[in-house]
């Protein structure tokens, strides 16, 4: 139960911390000129309240990814963890005004077929609990 | 050059900080509770564990790397270089953590590695 719970957190976290830097970054890079990539530019992005909250989510995001893998498998974590990417593609496009084209589309479905063999596949999701997928008999 | 070069570095020090993190996790101990004082002291664990701190650094110069590229190459460029992080980790997850990865495992990673680079392309 708690693997579920954990990395949809951490799918959340780190979506959310892309998004809020990204949105940051935009609004620094649009006080300055282009081709002015400063240590200015980076303390200007300190001064940036989304940039924090964006730090924050992605410590958040780490947070999650570790303690998910002190029993789960790193051949499981990861892949699930990809399912982020789509939720990725979703937020960009509703808060950040992106457009979606049918390339990512076709990106979006391929990993959800991925994840959901990965997630279907035979070991190490770690859990000691009595269900039939993920779980890894003991040597 | 200097871009399959960074590449390359983005793609190992991403996979091996990877494997580092789960190996320093799994010495840590799994991680079943929410009682505060437990968790500080798993906390206190996790900053002296050897792998813990390695697979960090790892990332970070995956990380700085990441960024350095991508002031001169456009993230449609370096998106492959995401992607590949996949199939990397899990060899890694096999040959240096030695899990166990089926047939199903397998595929659905490497969907998953195109469907990423997809995503980053476009």
């Amino acid at each position: 139960m708690k693997t579920p719970i954990v990395l949809v957190l951490a799918m959340l976290a780190q979506a959310a911390g892309d998004t809020c830097l990204s949105k940051g970054m935009k609004t620094i890079a649009s006080l300055n000129q282009p081709d002015e990539f400063s240590l200015l530019m980076l303390v200007r992005a300190m001064e940036s309240p989304m940039i924090w909250i964006g730090i924050i989510c992605l410590l958040i995001f780490f947070a999650m990814f570790s303690v998910s893998l002190s029993w789960a498998d790193l051949s499981f974590v990861m892949p699930v963890l990809s399912f982020g990417y789509i939720l990725k593609v979703a937020s960009a496009a509703h808060f950040l005004d992106e457009t979606v084209t049918p390339v990512r589309w076709a990106g979006t479905l391929f990993i959800v077929i991925g994840v959901l063999l990965v997630s279907k596949s035979g070991s190490g999701s770690g859990e000691r609990s009595g269900t039939a997928a993920g779980g890894n008999a003991p040597d | 050059m200097m871009t399959v070069f960074m590449i390359v570095l983005i793609v190992l020090s991403n996979a091996a900080g990877d494997v580092y993190i789960t190996k320093g996790m799994k010495q840590v101990g799994e991680v079943s509770t929410l009682n505060p004082r437990e968790l500080l002291a798993i906390a206190k664990r996790v900053a002296t564990n050897g792998n813990m701190l390695l697979g960090i650094f790892c990332l970070a110069v995956s990380f700085f790397s990441f960024l350095t590229i991508l002031t001169w190459a456009d993230m449609s460029f370096v998106a492959p270089a995401t992607s590949s992080v996949y199939v990397v980790a899990i060899l890694g997850a096999k040959f240096v953590l030695m899990e166990r990865i089926d047939t199903l495992r397998w595929a659905g990673t490497f969907l998953i590695c195109v469907g990423v680079a997809l995503i980053c392309m476009s």
